[in-house]
């Protein structure tokens, strides 16, 4: 009788810590060297087990004002650059990317569901893309216009899911008819009733391609030539050739930048969103 | 015969017609919606074909040239290479069987993950969230870094194991050889495969999950038979974007270089005497192997792409 | 004056037809209404008065006037959803003079009839409100108010209480019936709730299948429909099949006079509406089988002597009733309704 009531089986018992360590495990493999680098990078020296001599602010001086040897340039410059080119990659994303999701979200057509996997899936990625630019574009190389245009290509599946997600929360085609029943075109309903309905999704797919865009190496590192450098090439530069502190520095730089965008997205409240990066 | 000819152009021609006829001027709600559609997906197809396909066809056209520098004849010379030369088949075999491992094993850390993060209580749930996708927004050469950090010569994992083995710790430190980089690459690759399979997760069916529990199956079978054939068009899935994301990876190479893979060799092309008609042929060999395999798989698979 | 008509009106989808030459015309202030199981085709219909669909076949007429190819936008209908798709980016306000604006009104007109019409519905203390932050009825006041302000030619409901809980749908219903009546506007009323209609509507069409089944009053398709779909689909029906000879309906178990209606001799299918079936005294035992309490009565299944079934209605003083007891009916001529003849 006692046995109605069997122990649980064995993984019963032992399932849940185990996947619990899994999780335990993956977040400090995830997080833990984005501490450290944080860490570090206020550390004059780091010999031994643990980087020592804090608090000096050494490294981000060296990385904000630049050392004039080595990675010679200010972050600063290469920020305010790649700030540029990833903003215009966001305009041209927006001019192509909230039409195209309109389309896949509210109507019906025959390869709909390719245009959406063409839509939602880079068709290159950024190495690939960078050698047909290079063929391609080479004049364009050293103004920053075939960055532009390339981060455009690369980045627009991040805004068509963005403002998607967006989309599926509203009744697109009770709110279209509505607004068409009651006399206004139908460019006019897309454009006042439904872009702006479609605001936080808008908002936050601007915020991660603009991100993703400025983070971008592959292809910055084969098109980019001479000048300044995009922000993920300060970066290479730095991890490369600076030393190790401050290269630590200029990671903890960029950290920054996307945990104000995280913040920023969150402010937002588009958690479809923030979940998306 | 002939005449059979004419008709059928005539007709084709007609049909031309009157779809344009119908765009220009559309009489019917259904024809004005057709016009909508189309005005909606120009501009992605302009930036598409500016920006993809017209790069990528003058990438596979001076793959064929016989001249270095401009497309000119026609030569399969670079191709030949790429299928005779051991060297270039040994790199085509790391890339694969490295692209393959990392994909498998990101996904079976970010099931029980993924798994852990929608059936259990956690604490700072948010915080937690915030730390695996974190990385999705990190280029490739900061998860390099990141490695450089715990594996490194100095790095914090070397220090540990140093210690525990006794050796010393640039004998243990494993950042720029092939384990390291694989380290790398699941860095960038688990953030990724979780959030694909959290999308997946989020629409189990948790009742017949619980009728399971409820009949008597221990979690490991609820697991196997109820929650695992719910989830596998979305794990199918991820296997494919997550695998694609592998063979794409570059800038973590290019700072570990623990193995010489396919982009990194582009770049060796590039670099060493600017050979551009070899990379593009490798460019586009990647290019036609990655876009056939994602057709492929998305059309003979129960994959579901919903990201 | 508007009156609205479909005439002999197709849709086709592919393969499917969707609405299949269908008639209506609807007069001039009146509040027509049409009810039929999901996929009958009546949003179809309501989409195609809207203009949102051009019909394969056949015309619709705004007084007259063939509007069947001119886009929604240019034929001022007003139209409520299920979800009401309030504009979620504009105020209530300017949810309700959007429509206004659109049609060029000037600004100090539009805001003068939308706060008109915010003050007939009961609403204008919302105003400046956030549609978001509304209740399910609140929406459906702005809903309405936004679909008014354009003054439109016809005003379309598309299941507009579906969404609602049953207490403030019969409130809305009564106070939405009494606005229509008061308004005199000409209405189209699309819903799968036969009550809904009943109450609300001057006339019902029943439509299945694409199919126009039957358009009347309330009464007439209740009390006589033309045949057995509407017959099942509006209200209870007990439909027995009989025969009519000499006068006298026989309907297996018994006999009646004939009702007075004019119908030849032969094989009938006849209804007889459970709450016309008098319970307690009569000449017909039947037994009871299976009995449903719905509160405010109780309705009972019961088996005649030959074997088929009858539902009746039987009234809270005989809620002792039990299944396996006799009940002895009867079948008063006048409350038998012939609605076709069995070939």
């Amino acid at each position: 009788m006692s046995e109605r009531f069997q122990q649980g089986s064995l993984s019963a018992r032992y399932g849940r810590p185990f996947v619990k360590l899994v999780l335990a495990l993956t977040l400090f493999f995830l997080a833990f060297p984005v501490v450290m680098t944080f860490v570090s990078s206020f550390a004059s020296d780091w010999f031994g087990v643990f980087p020592t001599g804090f608090v000096t602010t050494a490294n981000w001086e060296d990385v904000i004002v630049g050392t004039g040897v080595g990675a010679d340039v200010a972050v600063g410059s290469s920020l305010v650059y790649s700030t540029g080119l990833a903003l215009g990659g966001v305009v041209i994303n927006l001019i192509v990317g909230v039409p195209i999701a309109y389309a896949v979200a509210r109507y019906d057509f025959w390869g709909r569901d390719w245009v959406n996997v063409f839509a939602i899936l880079p068709l290159a990625p950024g190495i690939i893309l960078g050698v047909a630019f290079l063929r391609t574009y080479p004049d364009l190389s050293t103004s920053g216009i075939a960055l532009i245009i390339g981060y455009s290509l690369l980045k627009a599946p991040y805004m068509v899911m963005a403002v998607q997600s967006s989309f599926q929360s509203m009744d697109l085609q009770q709110i279209e008819e509505s607004a068409r029943s009651l006399g206004a075109s139908w460019p006019r309903t897309f454009l006042t009733v439904i872009v702006p309905n479609a605001k936080t999704g808008i908002i936050a797919g601007s915020i991660i391609s603009w991100t993703l865009a400025a983070a971008e190496f592959n292809f910055s590192y084969i098109v980019y030539s001479r000048g300044t450098p995009p922000l993920a090439i300060f970066l290479f530069n730095n991890i490369t050739n600076a030393s190790f502190l401050n290269a630590a520095a200029a990671v903890s730089v960029f950290f920054l930048l996307i945990a104000l965008v995280t913040i920023a997205l969150q402010i937002i409240g588009n958690r479809g969103a923030v979940r998306r990066i | 015969m002939g005449a059979d000819h004419v008709s059928t152009d005539t007709r084709a021609a007609e049909s031309v017609q009157a779809t344009l006829k119908s765009l220009v001027s559309p009489a019917s709600e259904r024809q004005r919606e057709i016009r909508r559609i189309v005005a909606l997906c120009i501009p992605f197809s302009i930036l598409l074909v500016f920006s993809g396909v017209f790069p990528l066809t003058e990438m596979f056209r001076i793959s064929f040239s016989e001249s270095r520098l401009v497309t000119e004849g026609f030569t399969v010379e670079y191709y030949r290479t790429l299928v005779t030369d051991p060297y270039y088949r040994n790199i085509a075999f790391n890339t694969l069987w490295f692209a393959a491992a990392t994909t498998v094993t990101s996904i079976c850390v970010a099931v029980p993950v993924a798994h852990a993060l929608e059936k259990y209580a956690l604490p700072a749930k948010s915080v937690i969230l915030t730390v695996l996708s974190f990385p999705n927004s990190l280029p490739g050469i900061v998860a390099a870094f990141m490695i450089i950090i715990l594996f490194g010569n100095t790095g914090v994992l070397s220090n540990v194991f140093a210690f525990l083995s006794g050796q010393s710790r640039i004998d243990v430190a494993i950042a720029t050889s092939v384990g390291g980089l694989f380290f790398a690459y699941i860095y960038s690759m688990i953030p990724r495969a979780l959030l694909l399979l959290r999308g997946t997760y989020a629409e189990v069916n948790t009742d017949a999950e619980e009728a399971a529990r409820a009949l008597g199956a221990t979690p490991l079978q609820t697991f196997r038979y109820v929650t695992l054939p719910q989830i596998k068009p979305g794990v199918i899935g991820a296997f494919i974007l997550v695998f694609r994301t592998g063979l794409a990876i570059f800038g973590t190479v290019l700072i570990l270089k623990g193995l010489l893979v396919w982009t990194l060799q582009i770049d060796r092309e590039l670099a060493q005497g600017f050979n551009i008609a070899q990379a593009s042929a490798m460019a586009t060999v990647w290019f036609f192997f990655v876009f056939g395999f994602t057709v492929l798989a998305l059309r003979y698979t129960s994959a579901e792409v919903s990201i | 004056m508007s009156e609205v008509s479909l005439e002999n009106v197709t849709k086709r989808f592919d393969s499917t037809v969707a609405v299949d030459d269908v008639s209506i015309d609807i007069d001039d202030g009146e509040v027509m209404g049409i009810v039929g199981p999901s996929g009958c085709g009546k949003t179809t219909a309501l989409r195609l008065v809207a203009g949102f669909e051009t019909p394969t076949d056949g015309a619709i007429r705004y007084d007259g006037e063939d509007v069947t190819h001119v886009p929604p936008e240019n034929r001022n209908v007003g139209l409520v959803f299920q979800s009401y798709a309030l504009f979620n980016n504009m105020s209530v306000l300017k949810n309700v003079t959007f429509g206004p604006k659109m049609h060029g009104v000037s600004k100090r007109e539009r805001r003068e009839r939308a706060e008109e019409l915010l003050e007939l519905l009961d609403i204008e203390e919302l105003a400046d409100r956030d549609p978001k932050t509304l209740s399910g009825g609140q929406q459906q006041r702005v809903g309405l108010a936004r679909a008014l302000a354009i003054e439109p030619h016809i005003l379309l409901l598309d299941e507009p209480m579906t969404g609602l809980d049953a207490k403030l749908k019969q409130n809305l219903r009564q106070e939405l019936g009494q606005l229509l009546e008061d308004l005199g506007i000409t209405t189209l009323y699309v819903t799968h709730d036969q009550e809904q209609a009943m109450s609300m509507c001057d006339r019902i069409a029943v439509m299945n299948e694409g199919r126009l089944e039957q358009i009347g009053t309330p009464a007439e398709i209740y009390e006589q429909p033309a045949n057995e779909f509407v017959a099942g689909f509006i209200g209870t029906a007990n439909l027995l099949e009989g025969t009519i000879r000499d006068g006298t309906l026989s309907l297996g178990f018994g006999e009646v006079d004939a009702p007075e209606t004019t119908v030849e001799e032969g094989d009938v299918t006849v209804l007889v509406r459970p709450d016309e079936i008098p319970v307690g005294d009569g000449p017909l035992d039947v037994e009871v089988t299976n009995l449903f309490y719905q509160g405010e009565h109780v309705q009972a299944t019961a088996e005649l002597p030959d074997g088929r079934e009858l539902t009746l209605r039987l009234d809270r003083s005989r809620k002792t009733v039990g299944t396996g007891d006799t009940l002895s009916i009867d079948i008063d001529p006048s409350s038998v309704h012939v609605i076709q003849s069995t070939e």
